[in-house]
């Protein structure tokens, strides 16, 4: 019998998703502990098994979505989050945290920037699941829903990159409509490890069956995609899976 | 060297033209009466007040610090002849409150004397909701106002108990019609409503957003007297820990404050309020209106959430209106303390002692705590990077004493300074005359019209601005359905650490008022409290609030509007058992304009919150079944008066709904029983544009058909499908379970109505066989759906 898995929340002073984060890790079976970024030190990060930013406005977002936090991680914890993902390590960043987790470099290279509408929009989306062998995405169908709640979630990226990305089976998440004028419809992104995943929507917010918009959603009578989501990069961790799921493109298992 | 910081006035020697001159130089807001009080008050200690002592007492004596109005002795005539009201608060919300809590022990955890009220949620937490207005500022700075308005209310809740921490928020405006021609707004530099309505929005969404506090309950209305004074509420509802609501000051505590620093903006929000509006205002009052940042209260709120649960705060209050004034006055109002003001943060230098003292710069909590806290504190305030500042004590002296720089700039006896002179007023009410006649109608293109009517259509541009799903414990969304694009009549929010949920809504009617003050208040508690069983909440643990907006209180028509809105309010509340828990109101809402003085109508807000025992009782507003039965519950009468199609028929002079208060709640309970029995598939109350909108915002989930057959029972048809009387729910029951439905309500007014169907996607109404409406759904659902879109 292995450790519970142990995943450490990273906060920031606008962070406001980390309670209903925390939530839906431990309910999908890790232990959580969520960190103000003062008290957050290198030596924390690299014995993590899974470093998670939540959503929010980090510093306000202000400057640019997740810019103020990428230089406080880099000023408090140097590139301590890349020797960690380096040594296997898993890093999960949600709407806010993907933005951050792509301006640190740990995602392929781009930007999240203002929708195409100019407009904050919070509503519930569908999603293709293209990288259904990842750890975090093993779990879920082909095509399901999250929620979003963003004005800064178009990715964009060098010409030509979003296309490699989707070639290269790095485009984990697309949409299947246009709600932001995202690349290629990118909603979610992982590295070529498979270990650093971003996206925009809230996982977290899909955690219980009630939590969808339809009082007849056709689904799991207990659970939302959201907890699936958690249990998955949980199973994961506690070496449950039996295999190693790398980057995971091909055939749902 | 140091420059004084203040200055004695003197006021012994002026007579009371002089001193209401000396209060309307120093914008004080006092009126000649209060000014005498003031002069004998300083008499007494034989000497005369610092300019910071006079803002004080301003401030604390303002309409908005202290309710005079509603406080004051009424003389009001009627037709049925003149009677003393002795305070509408003490006699209409306090009374009736206190009543309840004796038939109910156990449920009002708190009411009136802290930041907010609280109810029982389950054995462990106590849930509490309060709602403020922020008029005046969102008039003048539309995106600023309705930003601190709603970063005021979320500290109210960080405030009240020991810090409850802010679940979800409400926000609801009213406006001039967003297709107001610029040529009807009668004075200069009046922002127009679109510009008002705009910027009030992305107020609250990127406060609210930021805060991470969904905003999941709201409601919008067009009135022309509106363009002058909009009209923001938010509210923000909180959840507890049940030992953390109460507290009590003591000597020899530590008064720090935490958060955002102190500068010029917001000085005399509290007084600047308590007067009326003029175009001067939009270039002198500025400075009343303070700037918002999300991010330093939202830091603060990890700091208090945290520091409560340690168990780290003795008291807590917010820098509201009145700064550190009212802060620190009412927390030392029993015990007496010291305030030391060089100790202030500022934002500039050079703010003289009454700025500091009473500047409503925001992002600021005042706590009480013991000495041996502060290393924690301190650790608390590094790690949530927020500053904490030791700014005094209280001792046991009850003296408010404040200095700077070593000088006593203010020295008040806490007693003697919240005794404001009580104000006797006068007010009349006559009732308009009406007469109900059979109003033709066009069916079909009434109920377009009727859709398409900004009251009513959907809100839904603004709606997914605000981030409705953050701290994801939204269950019952603002809109939901098959297509998530459907109105729902409440929100309902799980609670962590609780298997309870609760439930919020709201209702205001300001046309209803126009003709009949009294119903318009019966009918807003009917509204919000049906609106909050509808969705699944126990009837018996429902709270409310009420939120006052009015013109000219010095006018006795208006405020004799406002005495029976008042009346109505309180014997449906009674009769509801449904307690208020808190409430606020806002005067002078009116503005000199270039044809002569414009008030707004007396708008009563009631919203509230009630526990939703299990989150089996959730019940949305959208049409499942293929083939279930619609019931109609309640009665429908020929009272058109106030209603969205008396309005677009231009029709006046009809009766108003009246509400039987005993009847409806009756039926309430008997409804819950048939929620908990798993009778109710979805529900929808019936009120603005009447049954034939809410069938239509039923169908607009998108599923299925709906017909309806109306009987030929001798009622008009116009007010069939538009009457817009109060106690009705749509309910849609499995049609295997109609029958046990029905007799479920063998003794109430229950009628089946009609049905869903799967062989079309039409709102089909006859009567008695004869077609009056067929319509596809997906055509009226555009009209609705897309009414405001053009304008936001």
């Amino acid at each position: 019998m292995q450790d519970t898995p142990h995943a450490l929340l990273l906060k920031f002073p606008g962070t406001n998703a980390d309670v209903e984060t925390a939530r839906a890790l431990e309910t999908a079976g890790f232990t959580t502990e969520t960190l103000p970024i003062p008290v957050v030190t290198p030596g924390m990060v690299e014995h993590a098994q899974l470093v998670v930013i939540a959503g929010g406005f980090s510093y306000g977002d202000y400057i640019m979505a997740g810019r103020v936090a990428q230089l406080e991680i880099q000023r408090r914890l140097g590139d301590s989050l890349h020797r960690f993902v380096g040594n296997g390590g898993y890093a999960l960043g949600i709407c806010n945290g993907f933005q951050i987790l792509t301006r640190l470099g740990l995602l392929p290279e781009g930007s999240l920037v203002d929708n195409t509408s100019g407009r904050f929009g919070c509503r519930w989306v569908g999603l293709n699941n293209n990288a259904p062998k990842n750890a975090f995405l093993r779990d879920l169908p082909e095509h399901f829903e999250f929620p979003v709640a963003h004005a800064e979630g178009r990715f964009v990226a060098p010409p030509g990159a979003a296309q490699r990305y989707v070639e290269e089976g790095l485009v984990a998440l697309t949409y299947t409509q246009d709600i932001n004028g995202s690349e290629c419809a990118i909603a979610g992104l992982q590295d070529s490890s498979g270990r650093v995943f971003g996206l925009m929507p809230h996982p977290e917010r899909f955690l219980f069956r009630e939590h969808h918009y339809d009082p007849d959603w056709n689904g799991d009578p207990q659970w939302g995609w959201g907890y699936h989501f958690f249990h998955s990069i949980y199973l994961q961790i506690a070496g449950l899976r039996g295999i190693d799921a790398s980057l995971g493109m091909g055939v749902p298992v | 060297m140091i420059h004084a910081t203040y200055r004695h006035i003197t006021i012994s020697s002026l007579d009371g033209e002089a001193l209401a001159k000396l209060s309307s130089d120093m914008k004080l807001s006092l009126s000649r009466e209060d000014m005498l009080a003031v002069q004998a008050y300083f008499a007494k200690a034989n000497r005369e007040p610092t300019d910071v002592e006079l803002e004080v007492i301003a401030q604390t004596w303002s309409e908005h610090c202290k309710h005079r109005i509603f406080g004051a002795q009424i003389e009001h005539t009627t037709e049925s002849g003149t009677e003393i009201v002795d305070g509408l608060f003490k006699t209409y919300i306090k009374a009736i409150t206190e009543k309840i809590m004796e038939q109910k022990p156990g449920f009002v955890l708190s009411a009136f004397h802290d930041n907010a009220g609280f109810i029982d949620l389950d054995d462990d937490l106590a849930i509490c909701l309060k709602a403020e207005t922020h008029n005046h500022p969102s008039a003048i700075e539309p995106y600023a106002g309705a930003n601190t308005g709603l970063g005021g209310v979320i500290r109210d809740i960080l405030g009240a108990g020991k810090g409850a921490k802010p679940v979800a928020s409400l926000d609801v405006f009213c406006f001039g019609s967003p297709d107001t021609r610029q040529e009807d707004i009668k004075a200069d530099d009046v922002i127009h409503p679109l510009g008002v309505m705009r910027g009030v929005v992305r107020g609250v969404r990127d406060y609210g957003n930021r805060m991470g506090i969904p905003t999941v309950s709201g409601a919008i209305q067009f009135d022309p007297a509106y363009i002058y004074n909009p009209l923001v509420f938010c509210g923000t509802a909180g959840v507890i820990p049940r030992g953390d609501i109460d507290k009590a000051m003591e000597a020899g505590l530590k008064i720090i404050a935490v958060g955002g620093r102190t500068g010029r903006d917001g000085l005399h929000g509290a007084t600047f309020s308590s007067a009326s509006l003029t175009t001067d205002s939009h270039e002198e009052d500025q400075q009343a209106v303070q700037i918002g940042n999300p991010i330093e209260e939202k830091k603060v709120s990890d700091f208090i959430l945290d520091a409560r649960a340690r168990g780290l705060i003795v008291f807590i209050t917010d820098c509201g209106a009145g700064g550190f004034s009212s802060a620190a006055g009412e927390m030392l109002s029993e015990t007496g303390g010291q305030i030391y003001l060089e100790r202030a943060p500022l934002k500039e230098p050079g703010l003289v002692s009454w700025e500091i003292f009473l500047s409503e710069s925001q992002e600021r909590m005042v706590l009480a705590v013991r000495e041996e806290s502060m290393y924690e504190l301190r650790e608390l305030a590094r790690i949530y990077e927020t500053e904490l500042t030791d700014l005094g004590e209280s001792d046991g002296s009850g003296i408010l004493k404040v200095s700077h720089n070593g000088e006593m700039v203010c020295e008040l006896d806490c007693a003697g300074l919240h005794e404001a002179p009580r104000r006797s007023m006068a007010s009349t009410h006559k009732p308009t005359r009406t007469a109900a006649i059979e109003v033709p109608c066009d069916p079909a293109a009434d109920l377009a019209k009727v859709l398409g009517d900004f009251a009513i259509v959907s809100r839904e541009p603004i709606i997914r601005e605000y981030d409705h799903e953050v701290q994801g414990n939204t269950f019952l969304k603002p809109l939901a359905g098959a297509a998530a694009d459907a109105p729902q009549d409440a929100a309902v929010m799980r609670v962590d650490d609780s298997e309870k949920l609760f439930s919020m809504a709201v209702s205001i009617l300001p046309e209803w008022g126009k003709y009949d003050p009294f119903a318009m208040g019966q009918a807003c508690v009917d509204e919000c409290v049906r609106q909050l069983i509808l969705s699944g909440a126990n009837p018996e643990r429902i709270a409310i609030l009420d939120n006052f907006c009015m013109g000219n209180p010095d006018d006795r028509n208006e405020l004799g509007a406002l005495v029976e809105t008042v009346k109505g309010m309180a014997e449906v509340a009674l009769e509801y058992q449904a307690p208020f828990v808190s409430g606020k109101d806002s005067f002078y809402n009116y503005f000199e304009t270039a044809d002569g003085p414009v008030s707004i109508p007396v708008t009563l807000l009631v919203s509230g919150f009630g526990v939703v025992e299990e989150a089996a009782h959730i019940t949305g507003s959208s049409l499942r079944g293929s083939d279930s039965v619609l019931l109609l519950l309640g009665t429908t009468e020929n009272a058109l008066g106030g209603s969205v199609f008396a309005r677009k028929r231009g029709v006046s002079g009809q009766p108003v709904p009246q509400t039987d208060a005993k009847a409806n709640f009756a039926l309430y309970r008997r409804y819950y029983e048939a929620v908990c029995a798993g009778l109710v598939l979805s529900a929808h109350d019936i009120g603005e544009g009447g049954i034939a909108v809410a069938a239509a915002e039923m169908g607009f989930t998108g599923k299925h058909g709906i017909h309806l057959d109306l009987p030929d029972d001798g009622l008009p048809l116009s007010a069939h499908l538009f009457s817009e009387s109060t106690g009705r729910l749509l309910v849609e029951v499995d049609a295997e379970k109609a029958a046990a439905a029905i007799s479920h309500f063998d003794d109430f007014p229950c009628l089946q109505l009609g049905a869903a169907s799967e062989a079309h996607r039409s709102l089909r109404i006859t009567r008695a066989g004869e077609s009056i409406i067929d319509e596809d759904l997906s055509q009226l659902k555009s009209l609705w759906k897309n009414g405001l879109s053009g304008y936001y």
